[in-house]
Order: C-alpha cells, then sequence, then structure tokens
C-alpha cells in the first residue's frame, strides 16, 4: 500500500476546504516571511557594509559635533594605522528633489582607497577621483536610481553648507546596495572660501583602517587617548557599532514588527488546527473501517498527521515564493517612488527563507497532531459504533 | 425571516469551532490595530507639532532646521518686520533657535541622537503648545534644561532634578514640559547661546520662529522674507514643515495597508473554512428549513449574519487585547523610538486611537462579510428534497 498516494487522495477529498487552508497558511507564511526579513535585512546589511577593522573616530559629544581638520593627520601617524580620511557631511540634494536622498560626504581623495580597500573601486576611477578637482565617486545604488553612468555631470546643492557644486562622475563604488556619494574636499574648500573667506576646517567623521584585525582595540584607545582633554574629544568604534548605533533606534519599530509576526504565526495554527480537526472528524467512519482492516494506530497517526504537514509545507513553500515576489516589487518600485525608500532594501536571505519553511512544517505537526492523536487513539469499537 | 436567535444558536452549537475562527479574526484585529495605532501615533506626534500662525525661517535649500544656519544680523533684520505679532511687553514674538543633536544614552546603556533647541525665553510664547508641567523654567546662562515629557525616564540624567550629560557640557535639569503630544515633547531646551558656546558653532543660530499676527500677514512675512536678497533664507508655515517631516512615514504606511490586506484575506481563507464546515454540517437542517417554506434569501441572510456575529465577536475580542498589549508594550519600552528624516530620534507614545480600531472594525467585518458569502450562497442553493435525503 502506498501511503503517499492515501495522504494526497485524502487531500484532494475536499478540495475547497485544503484550497482555503492552503490559501490561508501560504499567505500568513508570506507575512512572517516578510516581516522576518526586516531585523534580518538589517543584520544583512550590517554585514555587508560594516568591517570589524575599518574605526569611525568622531566627537565623543555626538556625530554632528565636529573635529578640527588637523585631528586627521595626527591619527594617520598612530602606529598600526593604515590609512585614515576625513569626511564631513556635505547633504547634496539632487536636482529639485530639495532634499538628501542618498547620503554625501566631502573626502580627501588621495587617502579613501587605503581605507576602502575592500569596496572594490576600479584603480583608474580612484585615479581620476584624485586628478579631477570636482570628482565625484558613486554609490551602484545611486547611480542605477538616477540613471547616471561614469563620465555624467551633475550638480549638487548642498543643504549643509550653502553652496552649489558641479561634479563630474569619475567612478563607481560597485556594491549593489551602496547608495554613497564622495566628492573631494579640496572642492569643497575652495567653493567655501571664495563664498565666505574660510574654509570647511572641520570633520565629522575620520574613518581608520587598522592593518591588523588583533590591534583594532589597541588603535581606539590610542587615539581617544590622545584627545582627552581637547577641544574635541574623540570616541573611537568599529564600523560595526558605529552603523549598529543607527539601527538601535529601529529597535522599538522592530519589537512590534516581531511582536506582529507572532500573531500572525500564532493565526496560522489556528487555522490550520482547524481545519485538520475538521477533516478528520468528518472521516470517523472511515478511520475506523480502516482500523477494522487492521492497520496499526502508528499508521494511522502518521497518515493524518503526514496530511497537515504536507499540506502546510506545500503552502510555506507557495509563500516563500510569494514574499520572494513581493520584495521584488517592491524594490522595482521603490526604484521608481523615492518615497518608498527603505521599503526597497528589502531582501529575502536564504536563511529567512528556510526559517518560512520550517515554520509551515511546524504548523502543520502542531495543527495534526492533537486531532490525529485523538482518532489513532480511539478505541475500534467506540468509533465503529458511531456509524451503526 | 429566519429569527435572529438562530443564526446566534448556531454560534454555539460547536463551541471549539466558533471559538477557533472568533480567535482568528481577533488575531487579525490585534496585528492591524497594532500597526494601525503604530503609524497614526508617529502622524499624531510630528504633525499635531506647530502653530498654524507660525513661521519657520531657515536657509534656503534645507529641508530641516538641523541643516540649517543663519546669522545674527538675519535675525535682527527680520525680527522688526510688520506683521509679527508681539507680547503684553510689546516685544516681538521672534524665537532665535539652534538645534544641534548629540548622544543620550538610554538607560540600558545604547545611543540615540536627541534634538536638543536652544531658545531664549520667548520660545515659549511662540511655541504655547509648551506648557511647564513640573519644575520651573531654565534661567538663562546658569547651565540648565528642561526636558520634554516623552524623555523622562527614558535617558540618563532626564529626570527632573538630575545632572544630564550631552555635549561638551553638563545641565541640571530644572522642569518638564509638555506639548500636546508633538514631537517637542521629544527635545531638550537649553538657552541658546550657552548651547551655541557647547557646540561650538560658527554661526549663532540654525532658524527662527516667529509668529505672524494673522494669517495674511503669515504669507506676506513669506514673501518679505524670501524676497530679501542679503540673506537667502526661506519661510514655511510650521504646521506645514512638520507635515513633511512626517513624510518619512509615508513608506510605513504602504506596509501596514499591505500587511493588514494581506492577513486579512488569510483570515477570511480560514474563516470561510470554517463556515462552509458548519453549512456542510447542517445540510439537513437547511433541507427541513427549506421544506418547511423558508426562502433562499432568508437562508443566506441567516449564514450572513452567522458570519458577521463571528467577525464582530473576533473584532471585541481583539480590539481589548490590542489596546492591553499597546499599554504594556508601551510601558516596556517607554515611548517606541523613530528616527525620522531629520536624523533625530522621535520617542513616540504607542496609542490605538477610536479611528484605527473603526479602520479595523471594517476590514474585520467586511472579511467576516465575504468570507461567508460562498458558504452562505451554496447553503441558500441547495436543494430542499436532495439536502433532505443526503441528510
Amino acid at each position: 500500500m502506498n501511503y503517499a498516494g492515501l495522504v494526497w487522495a485524502n487531500l484532494g477529498r475536499n478540495k475547497l476546504r485544503s484550497g482555503l487552508t492552503f490559501g490561508a497558511v501560504s499567505l500568513a507564511i508570506m507575512l512572517v516571511v516578510f516581516l522576518l526579513t526586516m531585523p534580518a535585512g538589517l543584520d544583512a546589511l550590517l554585514n555587508s557594509i560594516a568591517s570589524n577593522t575599518r574605526v569611525s573616530v568622531h566627537n565623543k559629544a555626538g556625530i554632528v559635533y565636529s573635529i578640527p581638520f588637523a585631528y586627521v593627520r595626527k591619527v594617520r601617524l598612530v602606529d598600526g594605522v593604515a590609512g585614515a580620511v576625513g569626511t564631513t557631511w556635505f547633504g547634496g540634494a539632487y536636482e529639485e528633489e530639495g532634499r538628501v536622498t542618498f547620503p554625501n560626504f566631502a573626502v580627501e581623495a588621495e587617502h579613501v582607497g587605503l581605507v576602502y580597500p575592500d569596496y572594490g573601486i576600479a584603480p583608474n576611477h580612484l585615479e581620476d577621483f584624485r586628478r579631477y578637482r570636482d570628482g565625484a565617486i558613486v554609490g551602484r545604488q545611486t547611480m542605477r536610481r538616477y540613471g547616471w553612468k561614469v563620465g555624467d555631470r551633475i550638480t549638487l546643492k548642498s543643504t549643509a553648507w550653502a553652496v552649489n557644486l558641479d561634479l563630474r562622475i569619475v567612478g563607481e563604488i560597485p556594491i549593489e546596495r551602496s547608495p554613497v556619494v564622495w566628492i573631494q574636499r579640496d572642492y569643497l574648500d575652495e567653493a567655501l572660501i571664495a563664498q565666505r573667506g574660510q574654509g570647511l576646517g572641520i570633520v565629522h567623521v575620520i574613518w581608520v583602517r587598522v592593518a591588523d584585525p588583533n590591534r583594532v582595540d589597541e588603535v581606539m584607545r590610542t587615539i581617544d587617548d590622545m584627545f582627552r582633554n581637547s577641544e574635541a574629544e574623540t570616541a573611537s568604534e568599529t564600523e560595526k557599532s558605529f552603523f549598529g548605533s543607527f539601527f538601535g533606534s529601529l529597535k522599538g519599530f522592530m519589537t512590534i514588527v516581531l511582536l506582529v509576526t507572532l500573531l500572525v504565526a500564532i493565526c496560522v495554527v489556528v487555522i490550520a488546527a482547524n481545519t485538520a480537526s475538521m477533516s478528520i472528524r468528518e472521516r470517523g467512519s472511515e478511520i475506523a473501517v480502516f482500523k477494522a482492516l487492521g492497520f496499526p494506530r502508528r499508521i494511522v497517526f502518521a497518515v493524518l498527521l503526514a496530511e497537515s504537514a504536507v499540506l502546510c509545507t506545500a503552502a510555506g513553500l507557495l509563500g516563500v515564493g510569494l514574499a520572494y515576489g513581493f520584495t521584488y516589487a517592491l524594490r522595482t518600485f521603490a526604484a521608481v517612488i523615492p518615497s518608498l525608500g527603505p521599503l526597497g532594501s528589502f531582501l529575502i536571505t536564504p536563511s529567512v527563507a528556510l526559517q518560512g519553511i520550517f515554520l509551515s512544517l511546524f504548523v502543520g505537526f502542531v495543527a495534526g497532531l492533537v486531532p490525529a492523536w485523538g482518532a489513532a487513539r480511539k478505541p475500534l469499537v467506540e468509533a465503529l459504533h458511531e456509524i451503526f | 425571516m429566519l429569527p435572529i436567535s438562530y443564526s446566534v444558536k448556531n454560534l454555539g452549537s460547536r463551541p471549539l469551532r466558533t471559538g477557533m475562527t472568533v480567535t482568528v479574526v481577533a488575531l487579525v484585529v490585534v496585528a492591524t490595530s497594532l500597526f494601525l495605532g503604530l503609524i497614526s501615533s508617529l502622524r499624531r506626534t510630528l504633525v499635531s507639532t506647530g502653530h498654524p500662525l507660525n513661521l519657520v525661517v531657515m536657509r534656503k535649500g534645507s529641508d530641516n532646521d538641523g541643516a540649517s544656519a543663519l546669522s545674527q544680523a538675519a535675525y535682527q533684520a527680520i525680527r522688526f518686520y510688520d506683521g509679527i505679532a508681539r507680547n503684553a511687553a510689546d516685544q516681538p514674538l521672534v524665537s532665535p533657535e539652534l538645534v544641534v543633536q548629540p548622544f543620550f544614552w538610554t538607560r540600558e546603556g545604547g545611543r540615540e541622537n536627541v534634538l536638543v533647541r536652544g531658545v531664549e525665553l520667548v520660545a515659549l510664547e511662540v511655541h504655547d503648545q509648551v506648557r511647564i508641567v513640573a519644575g520651573r523654567m531654565f534661567v538663562p546662562s546658569a547651565g540648565e534644561a528642561i526636558v520634554g515629557k516623552s524623555l523622562v525616564g527614558r535617558y540618563q540624567g532626564t529626570s527632573l532634578g538630575s545632572e544630564l550629560r550631552f555635549g561638551r557640557g553638563t545641565w541640571k535639569v530644572v522642569g518638564v514640559f509638555e506639548a500636546a503630544g508633538s514631537s517637542f515633547e521629544s527635545e531638550v531646551w537649553v538657552d541658546v547661546r550657552e548651547l551655541a558656546n557647547d557646540a561650538k558653532r560658527p554661526l549663532p543660530y540654525s532658524g527662527i520662529r516667529l509668529r505672524a499676527n494673522s494669517e495674511a500677514d503669515l504669507w506676506t512675512l513669506k514673501e518679505r522674507i524670501e524676497a530679501d536678497p542679503r540673506y537667502a533664507l526661506q519661510a514655511e508655515r510650521e504646521t506645514d514643515y512638520y507635515a513633511k517631516q512626517a513624510e518619512s512615514a509615508n513608506s510605513l504606511y504602504v506596509l501596514v495597508v499591505a500587511i493588514a490586506v494581506f492577513s486579512g484575506i488569510g483570515a477570511g481563507f480560514g474563516a470561510a473554512n470554517t463556515m462552509y464546515a458548519a453549512v456542510q454540517s447542517r445540510v439537513a437542517e437547511i433541507g427541513t428549513l427549506r421544506a418547511l417554506g423558508f426562502s433562499k434569501r432568508a437562508i443566506l441572510a441567516a449564514f450572513e449574519l452567522e458570519a458577521f456575529l463571528v467577525a464582530v465577536s473576533g473584532f471585541c475580542v481583539g480590539a481589548v487585547a490590542a489596546e492591553v498589549l499597546a499599554t504594556s508594550v508601551g510601558q516596556w519600552l517607554r515611548g517606541v523610538a523613530f528616527g525620522a528624516a531629520t536624523f533625530t530620534t522621535n520617542v513616540v507614545q504607542l496609542q490605538i486611537t477610536g479611528r484605527d480600531l473603526l479602520v479595523s472594525f471594517f476590514l474585520t467585518t467586511a472579511l467576516g462579510i465575504l468570507a461567508g458569502l460562498g458558504p452562505a450562497v451554496r447553503a441558500a442553493r441547495l436543494p430542499p428534497i436532495e439536502a433532505l435525503r443526503r441528510g
């Protein structure tokens, strides 16, 4: 006897019911998977952008508090530092959007290559960035969003410094989700001197690359000690912890998202359990006959349980697929409608997809367990009694 | 027509099945209400900030006052423009302000950017939403600060009487203020000169808030400020300014609607399932009713009513659970931090409003009626003779 065939036949018995359950479970799994991508997406994002050997040095009071530009040179001299670049928030807005839609910073062109070797920027792009004062290097995400390519000319209006800069794109940061735009510090400096007679003078964050991963803590300590009791005390932290704290302010929101996810998951269990118990109760007489024919309890139990597990897992697979489709659609829309912004960055990681599938399998088991056990355990005589 | 009590009694005939369906509906209600509540709390906090007769004056091109800067000269010039309201002492209601976003440390040791606003005493008159509810206003140049209600207890040193460290200095908290639930409640206010010193700002102010005499004056002032070639400024009605900041929540809106719709459809499948089963198990009964002369329409109505009742009970249970959950989550998290477009943390008090509940009510009842439709139609269409025989 082929038990798989039996399970399959049972599922087809009440097609409407199986279909409705299938639909409910797959939609719910889709939601759970989608909601789980938010925290998981942030983690993945953090791991993809942040490194443990790159260190941020910023004012202890906050990132909007500046540090004197002279500090950058001092940091470069610290033993163990492979490269350091001072970055200053430029806050440039593109065209008529009037607001900042991608992070953009003034950097020292000759030093970015030393600090960001992992970005994989083409050497000739870096070379051009050093060579052209009005050069700009643009992250791939922003390139795509505005349809820019290397060689294009753009104008950014700074919301932070009240200058407009005409730029030529000389290179790309070849990282899929990098929105960052770098411009030359000297170029901004000149524009500011022309306008107000005074250059930039400050940086917001000094990014430092430490050559030896084992010396990161030591280098951070040396830097902070160096500026203790100075006009701008510094606080150093790894890039991972720096970006992690940005996401920290989303923690409350994430808690609610996870709470809702949990509710949705419970919802699925209830729906599936309801269905399983209905379909088993309906087939009481049949199961009795089955047992009377001599099928042992464990087979009856397994067949009934498998029915619910198969249904839920299949629905889970569809749900994961739907979630893929949904995030794909969001990404597509977000590329066109900027106000959707962060929604476009949701990506379903394989681990979240697996979690979704396991969850659906689990739901199937939990839902089928009690009714299947009840049916298998019911004494034969009693079950037959109900028929006649 | 079948009596209403028929539908009500049917609900009780299979308590487990009804209970499960009600639970599913209730869970959907909790999920949607929580999300809707979060969004509307966020919008309320951001949008309800500002006075319709106030103007926000910033440097041209700035999208928020954290990114703006303007000079003492600009402030002195604007201060004496016509059309600005005056207080009892005949002082113009013009508030020069400086905002910075230093690190604050949460009690758990986390780090958040909180907006600190340097103001003069006149600010309390320009922002008349703001009321001191405990302690007193700070004394200028005394190293004192007042903190918004939402911050109290959330960060180290933000309660009345304690020492608050941010920027380069230490401040004494001498007052707590309320601002009608607006985002001012997520701010700390200190003396503008002290803050400028602390932040070492080259330009003293980031913006000016001023109160116009009337709506007409407001627009005239806006034109005059923006036309002045010396300073390159822009002016925006304060309420519009905050409404624009609130747009950062738009993407969340899209998300919530999508989640609500999908979970609604999912729960609808579940509910329809139960209803179909209910019809199936009562085939004989329906046949009898038809044989007794009840019309198709009466049967349809009775089953629809049943579905509706399930949805309404689910809603009631869910609404209560959502309120309880929102309150306890709010207590637990001490407000939900939300990083707005301006790089600062807004502490949003999670609250589910009547409107949020109304939206979930319509969603669930529509869901119940739709889910019941198929089974109800099937019940009504059963040929009486066959139904009797099958039973």
